[in-house]
């Protein structure tokens, strides 16, 4: 078998020097693809009591009760509406709700105009823990995160983690976005990881490269992402981002860098992190890890405004982000632009193909013979 | 019930029971078949060679038997029952209004009527002897067409409809036995001889060449008497051959002959075996065949050839099965496309025992079986049988998977074979199947199980051989092999097997040979020899009475 994992390095080092689009990686290095196969806000809700302490913000009643309070119904009123019309509210309720914003004195639609609401100040998260990476100086306003102790920055976690639809304990996402995952994985270009290096199944340094695809991810027996498919990526570097990392007992990090991965709304318009860190626990066979730093909050929130009856309190939600953030102050109002957040990711191995259809990374952890017998590529002696 | 399928019932009731009778009567004499239902791929055949593709059949058909390892043959014993006189009905009635529809109507009925809401005898009659003919496969006689005509004109009436009339016609016609069964039906040539009638002869050739009716050429061959001249069959023959609907004669014999019907009642623990995807399992049937035709028709290559051969084709998901890169370059959101692929040589999953269509199809859901495996091959590539295993067999060591013991199916087939009960058998299947053990239950590649490694070292007929290609390579040589498909391809036109008053059967394998197991040749010898179109002796006898 040591003869076989030998000749296995051999291989995907001529694989490597065959691939195209790897001007930054290393001679005579191993090169294994993967696709993201799971990609979610990253929750720690293992104590929601200790993180969320008021339980405030409820459900899909309690936010029906706080929208008819907005528009003027007292409490007891509103919760009779409730019980009058279940957990959703007739069309006689929900229009008014709906243009419950007001701009130059008009009434506006409340999703298109969330800054023209009244903050609902929902619960916010102050436990102690949430996952992320220390991005800034700021002490006051950091968690710790459970896996590495560390003191972090995940002000969008602050923001959103007492919302119900947030309750999510991995491989569950959050409600909306696995709503939203599941609707685009049959037809949005995923995305792809390679990992180069001179020999993976070792610590030491080696070199992260991300790029969309442009076929969407197949899904297997399980509904889940189907591992060992062949994937093309793009040939636009729009997406293409490469990463200096090091692997030390099988985790992986990366030196901070920008990262930009274009995506489909409604599954985020796009990954754009100011500031980028990641680890990740690296095996041939899956990687599983996190991704943070500083992303806009308008647009998280967009992705929830624009489609609002996924169960989460959108409006509330805006306003919280909107105090939480906690980065790159606009020159004129002082507001910060970005906030500090986390995700979590999982990816699978694949087969990964230039646009010219020619195998720049193959799974790790294959049979060597499969991919010696297939790749066309003698191996080097 | 409809009046469609009232009349359906009246009539075919008698003729279903007489066929069924026939079939009987001709098993329990030995004899040769009188008529063969239409399997399901004969039936789909039919309405899209006739029709189109672009009709479909919605419903299921009713269950085939297996006889001799094969259903075409085991389809001189099947009979319909009253619900698939039923389902038949649902089905001919479905396929008829979407040919009369606005859509198609224009297609097949080559004439207007007078008026659109009335009955018009001269315009159903042009239809229903033209389509008719095609589905009967011979011309409708004076009686058929006007019992046909008076169908159409009293459903057009009733309906106020004269396309409806039409459909209505058509539906009586594919629910007929004339058109569920195919008949042989013979006649007294010039010395005095019975002989298979010319449209049977015609029958006979078209469902083994092409699995489907003659087209108009070979009807008029059976018509104007040409069929029953060697020239007139040879050039009917070789026309036929170097048809595009051969490629549909050869898929329809290979997937019986692998044995493809079992795919309906397949399935794989998705846990164990993600990968195999319900698009798996229709691609790997058609890799397979696909295979077989580049091999058979495009290469004209040996049929030995078939279980070593590099030369295959992969869609993505497949190609993920077998572990293997596939680029594909089509936009995103388009259906997968077939890509052609070429094994490496060396690569253990060349040939056609290597494929998802034999190693999955001869697996249970969990885990794989050295021993169905074994089994298989010996059926359906050797024609050797079998026995079943006896009621009483303990089957614990080799369905205990995570047994700490026997950490692989070799470990646990060996436990298994301790019984002496077991032994007779699995000596025959599993050195055989033991071969293939690189391939999981779905068949994906692998060199270990429960983290060791897998011992593929097997044996065929005294030969000792090592792995998937040990195994093919025996094979290839094994004369068995070749002899069987052979006579697999003879009773897939005959209904019956080979016997040895069959004096032209020796000819046949000879041939066979002589042109290096081409099976285009194999078919062609068969298809001109006449003992595939020899008279049953039941019927020679019911002649001279």
């Amino acid at each position: 078998m040591a003869l076989k994992s030998q000749r296995l390095r051999h291989l995907v080092c001529v694989l490597a020097g065959v691939g195209a689009g790897l001007s930054a990686s290393p001679s005579h290095a191993e090169t294994r693809g993967y696709i993201v196969s799971w990609f979610a806000t990253a929750t720690n809700v293992v104590d929601f009591k200790a993180n969320c302490p008021l339980d405030k913000n409820g459900g899909q009643v309690n936010l029906n009760v706080r929208q008819l309070m907005g528009i003027g119904y007292t409490k007891e009123e509103a919760l009779q509406i409730v019980q009058d019309s279940g957990a959703q509210l007739t069309p006689e309720f929900t229009k008014r709700i709906n243009v419950n914003a007001k701009l130059n004195d008009r009434p506006v639609p409340i999703f298109n105009y969330p800054e023209a609401t009244e903050d609902p100040q929902i619960e916010m998260v102050t436990g102690k823990f949430a996952y992320g990476f220390d991005l800034s100086s700021k002490t006051a306003q950091k968690f710790e995160d459970p896996d590495t102790h560390q003191m972090i920055d995940n002000q969008l976690w602050r923001a959103v983690g007492c919302l119900d639809s947030f309750r999510a304990v991995p491989p569950g996402k959050p409600y909306p976005e696995e709503l939203s995952w599941n609707l685009m994985i049959d037809s949005a270009p995923g995305w792809s990881l390679r990992l180069v290096g001179d020999d993976l199944s070792k610590d030491g340094k080696v070199t992260v490269i991300l790029d969309r695809l442009t076929q969407h991810l197949q899904r297997d027996a399980t509904g889940n992402v189907l591992s060992n498919a062949t994937y093309i990526m793009e040939s636009s570097k729009r997406s293409h981002n490469e990463f200096q990392a090091e692997i030390k007992n099988g985790m992986l990090t990366i030196t901070p860098k920008d990262l930009y991965l274009e995506a489909e709304h409604p599954f985020y318009f796009d990954i754009a992190l100011k500031n980028a860190h990641m680890r990740m626990q690296v095996t041939p066979e899956k990687i599983v890890g996190y991704w943070g730093g500083y992303l806009k909050w308008q647009d998280f929130a967009y992705m929830y405004t624009s489609r609002p009856a996924n169960g989460a309190d959108s409006i509330g939600m805006y306003h919280a982000l909107k105090k939480m953030a906690d980065a790159d102050p606009d020159p004129k109002t002082g507001q910060n632009r970005l906030i500090s957040g986390t995700y979590r990711m999982e990816a699978i191995p694949a087969f990964l193909a230039d646009d010219s259809g020619k195998i720049v990374a193959v799974p790790g952890g294959g049979e060597e013979s499969t991919v010696a017998a297939n790749t066309g590529i003698k191996v080097a002696n | 019930m409809t009046f469609s399928l009232w009349r359906g019932l009246a009539v075919g009731a008698s003729l279903f029971a007489l066929s069924a009778g026939a079939s009987a009567a001709d098993d329990a004499a030995g004899d040769l078949p009188l008529s063969l239902r239409l399997s399901p791929g004969q039936y789909k055949q039919i309405i899209a060679d006739v029709f189109g593709p672009t009709i479909s059949i919605q419903g299921r058909f009713e269950p085939e038997i297996r006889t001799d390892g094969l259903l075409a043959i085991g389809a001189r014993s099947v009979s319909i029952s009253d619900t698939g006189i039923e389902r038949y009905d649902d089905m001919a009635r479905g396929v008829a209004a979407q040919v009369i529809d606005a859509r198609h109507r224009d297609t097949f009925v080559h004439c207007k009527p007078q008026a659109a809401n009335a009955a018009d005898d001269a315009c159903a009659k042009q239809f229903i002897s033209l389509i008719g003919r095609l589905l009967y496969r011979r011309s409708l006689n004076e009686n058929e067409l006007g019992t046909q005509v008076r169908v159409a004109a009293e459903s057009a009436a009733k309906l106020h409809d004269f396309y409806a009339g039409l459909s209505t016609s058509l539906a009586e016609m594919l629910i007929s036995p004339d058109f569920l069964f195919r008949y042989k039906r013979t006649e007294t040539d010039a010395s005095g001889q019975r002989r298979l009638d010319g449209y049977s002869k015609a029958s006979v050739l078209s469902f083994f060449l092409w699995n489907s009716v003659p087209d108009d050429a070979l009807l008029k061959a059976a018509e104007n008497g040409s069929i029953h001249t060697q020239e007139g069959l040879q050039r009917q023959v070789d026309r036929m051959i170097s048809s595009s609907r051969m490629e549909g004669g050869l898929r329809a014999f290979f997937s019986d002959m692998l044995g493809f019907s079992e795919f309906e009642v397949l399935a794989k623990d998705p846990t164990f075996f993600p990968r195999y995807t319900i698009t798996v399992k229709e691609d790997s049937q058609e890799q397979t065949l696909k295979t077989i035709v580049d091999h058979v028709m495009v290469r004209r290559g040996d049929y030995r050839d078939l279980f070593t051969t590099p030369h295959t084709y992969l869609t993505r998901s497949l190609a993920a099965l077998y572990n293997v890169p596939l680029p594909e370059k089509t936009d995103n959101g388009q259906p997968m496309h077939w890509q052609p692929y070429t094994y490496k040589e060396g690569d253990p999953r060349a040939g056609l025992l290597a494929q998802a269509s034999f190693v999955a199809l001869y697996s249970p859901a969990g885990r794989s079986s050295p021993t169905a495996r074994g089994k298989a091959l010996r059926e359906n590539i050797l024609c050797q049988k079998v026995p079943p295993p006896p009621g009483n067999v303990d089957f614990k060591f080799v369905q205990d998977t995570s047994n700490p013991q026997y950490k692989t199916t070799r470990d646990r087939l060996t436990a298994h074979r301790s019984e002496a009960m077991c032994a007779g058998c699995h000596k025959i299947t599993d050195p055989i199947g033991l071969a293939l053990e690189n391939f999981d239950s779905a068949g994906g590649f692998r060199t270990k199980e429960n983290g060791v490694v897998i011992d593929t070292t097997g044996e065929l007929s005294g030969v000792k051989f090592e792995g998937p290609i040990g195994l093919a390579k025996v094979l290839h040589d094994d004369p068995a092999v070749v002899s069987c498909v052979a006579k697999r391809a003879f009773g897939f036109a005959a209904g019956r097997l080979p016997a040895s008053q069959d004096a032209d059967w020796p000819k046949i394998e000879a041939a066979f040979k002589d042109s290096k197991y081409n099976v285009l040749e194999l078919m062609r010898r068969i298809a001109l020899s006449d003992v595939v179109y020899t008279v049953p002796a039941r019927q020679v006898a019911a002649a001279q009475k």
